[in-house]
């Protein structure tokens, strides 16, 4: 009586800036070139999402009005968003997804948009804006790769994602991006994220698989000649670095 | 007083390209102001119109039938698409002295279907060509929706005769109860394919009765071989019949002899586009010769279905977003036969950096059509574009990579050549495009001087 994994995509008519389509059709394929059932459930704007439903949630990156009206959404649920992570639900937030985790975005006039306060953590619209690609070293899986496009500086006290290789990563100073707390990942990066970042793509779903069996789950490995073979000319072309092999204990 | 609004007009005109500025709607929309009846002094002055309406292929088939009509006499025309009622009066303005004669006296005018009500009245409009209707919902009770009302009732304050695309139920509805002389122009049947590739719109139902229309065969969205088996309202032979063979196409028109005449660009779209300005030109008098002389003079864009006589023939055409190139697609899959594709992309400024619009475009069509054998990828981005043809669901086993633009271009030929000899459409991002061009223009230049062999395909 195995359900499918059921990925919910959040607010998509309003936080999808940067082909998040890309990171869930990753995802779903991921899913069913491994006979593994997957469903994907959208949660339009003004629906508030039924966490204890979903075995991923992905929170993409839109305007700043747009983030606006979302973090507006989402405040009246914030004990349940808290609970649900404290408590390992895994969370994917990219770009402005990535700032809504915060406690609050502050706006070039100092105006704070409050965010969901789920980390401790805060974001300041800053000059000029980091754009640019990006590649950073993750302890979990390798080099993660993408593009960068954001005016906010964040700043953190928990584990970053990786450190930043190229790019500028949370706030172009303090050389980590992302966020990496219990089944949280959070990131600027996109381009879109998880397509040519396969092993992240994987630790994704691993953590979703685990959280909604309760088991360890170990993935069977893909054909990825594509994915290596865009991510070696990326590296080659724009990043001038080698790749990282991800780290045995990890594999 | 009309004069002072003319010269108000002409003198923003002047004044406006002074500042380098495209002068196509704002002075007639300023000289309209001062005098509203304006276009309709100017219109009494005109000793003919030839108007073009419908949703898709004004531009395109109005920019073909001025190019004819302008091998016979010089016409006023509304350039650039300006198709509201400030750009027509600006496009008569250009060629109306400071004391409000007309210099020229045959108008050709691209005319938006909301605006067609609010104009035809003013003008005499002797041809008037309608495209085609395209809706994203059809009314299924046989009721006239807006844009066919509108339609009708721009149509009927003419004595015009019409020219329509006799292959649109909707287009030949007009017809049927626009009061006046029609003539229909559509392709020869044997185009037509039996099964439907397109999203079929929620749409075909008859005008005439309302009852679902059956098709023996489809050109493409709703235009194809209908039939109404509850009213009998069915397509029926083109007035003017079209036979397209790669670069060329052949006009049957009663019982004539069939003219033959150079394709000005590929694409079964611009296919239609110029049939129907041939169809109008013939009824504006113009006769073989001189059409084909205004064909030849019109240039594709650059990038837009742009043809090339390469052997095997290619198409070259500009992506740069998800919705530029999720239409470049459709049109490439709405072409007859089997094909290779090859897709240049670049990261660089002008192609912009970021490439994540790949994701949100629609590549999926691609792997839903039957008709696509091979995909090549090439440019800085070639493996990205890989990537994303894998997660669209195409075999991977028919994607093949090569990052420098001139092998992939190569790559691509080979591919096309070996499987048979397929139409090869090219599609490529800003920084990529001209490089293309070139190396297809050159690519022309050598496959014209090489001899000619071919092996036989069965």
């Amino acid at each position: 009586m195995q359900r499918p994994l059921c990925i919910a995509h959040l607010y998509p008519d309003l936080l999808n800036l940067y082909a998040d389509k890309g990171n869930i059709q990753t995802l779903v394929s991921r899913c069913q070139w491994r006979g593994i059932d997957v469903e994907v459930v959208s949660v339009p704007a003004g629906t508030t999402p039924r966490l204890s439903d979903y075995d991923l949630v992905l929170l993409g990156g839109g305007s700043d009005r747009e983030q606006a009206l979302v973090g507006r959404t989402l405040l009246s649920s914030q004990p349940e968003w808290k609970a649900a992570v404290e408590d390992g639900l895994p969370l994917l937030a990219i770009c402005g997804g990535y700032q809504l985790l915060g406690e609050y975005y502050q706006l070039p006039n100092k105006a704070k948009v409050p965010g969901l306060s789920l980390l401790d953590l805060i974001t300041e619209a800053g000059e000029p804006r980091l754009i640019g690609n990006v590649a950073i070293s993750s302890e979990e899986c390798g080099m993660i790769i993408g593009f960068e496009n954001h005016g906010g500086r964040t700043t953190h006290s928990h584990d970053v994602l990786g450190r930043v290789k190229k790019g500028f990563g949370n706030n172009g100073t303090d050389g980590g991006e992302g966020v990496r707390y219990k089944n949280v990942f959070g990131t600027y990066i996109h381009g879109p994220l998880l397509p040519k970042n396969p092993a992240l793509a994987d630790l994704v779903l691993k953590t979703a698989l685990e959280h909604a069996s309760g088991n360890t789950v170990e993935l069977e490995p893909l054909d990825d000649r594509f994915e290596t073979a865009a991510r070696k000319a990326f590296l080659e072309r724009r990043i001038q670095l080698p790749e990282e092999s991800v780290p045995a204990a990890q594999a | 007083m009309v004069l002072p609004a003319i010269w108000l007009g002409k003198l923003l005109s002047i004044l406006l390209r002074l500042a380098g500025r495209n002068a196509t709607s704002l002075p007639g929309k300023m000289a309209l102001r001062l005098s509203p009846k304006l276009l309709s002094v100017l219109g009494a002055k005109l000793d003919r119109c030839v108007v073009v309406t419908g949703t898709n292929g004004k531009t395109t088939t109005s920019s073909l039938l001025a190019g004819i009509l302008n091998a016979d006499e010089p016409i006023i025309h509304n350039r650039e698409g300006a198709n509201l009622p400030q750009g027509l009066t600006t496009a008569v303005l250009q060629h109306t002295t400071w004391f409000g004669t007309l210099r020229r006296k045959t108008a050709l005018f691209e005319i938006d279907e909301a605006t067609l009500p609010l104009v035809t009245r003013h003008l005499p409009v002797k041809v008037l060509v309608v495209t085609n209707v395209f809706r994203d919902q059809l009314d299924r009770y046989g009721e006239l929706d807006t844009t066919v009302t509108k339609l009708l009732e721009g149509i009927r304050q003419t004595d015009a005769v019409l020219v329509v695309n006799g292959d649109d139920p909707l287009a030949k509805h007009i017809a049927l109860h626009s009061g006046l002389r029609y003539r229909t122009y559509g392709l020869s049947t044997h185009h037509a394919e039996i099964t439907h590739h397109d999203q079929m719109r929620d749409g075909a139902f008859c005008m005439q009765c309302g009852h679902e229309l059956t098709y023996s065969g489809f050109f493409y969205g709703q235009l194809g071989l209908y039939h109404c088996p509850e009213c009998g309202f069915s397509r029926t032979t083109p007035d003017f019949a079209g036979t397209y063979n790669g670069h060329t196409i052949a006009i049957d028109e009663d019982e004539l002899p069939q003219v033959e005449f150079v394709l000005p660009s590929r694409g079964l779209y611009n296919v239609y586009n110029t049939l129907a300005a041939i169809s109008a030109a013939r009824l504006c008098g113009m006769n073989a010769n001189g059409i084909a002389v205004g064909l030849a003079a019109y240039e594709a864009p650059l990038g837009r279905m742009q043809g090339f006589q390469t052997t095997p023939p290619s198409t070259l055409n500009l992506i740069k977003n998800p919705t530029g190139c999720d239409t470049v697609l459709q049109a490439i899959l709405s072409e007859p036969g089997q094909k290779a594709v090859c897709i240049a992309i670049n990261d660089l400024a002008a192609d912009g950096k970021d490439v994540s619009w790949l994701w949100d475009a629609g590549f999926e069509q691609l792997t839903q059509s039957p008709d696509i054998r091979v995909c090549i990828t090439t440019g800085l981005r070639a493996e990205d574009m890989a990537l994303r043809l894998k997660y669209a669901g195409y075999p991977t086993d028919k994607i093949l990579t090569a990052a420098d633009l001139d092998a992939g271009l190569q790559l691509a030929f080979e591919q096309a050549e070996s499987l048979g000899e397929l139409d090869l459409y090219v599609l490529s991002t800003y920084t990529a495009l001209y490089p293309t061009a070139a190396w297809l223009e050159k690519k022309v230049t050598l496959d014209a001087k090489t001899p000619l062999y071919r092996t036989s395909v069965s």
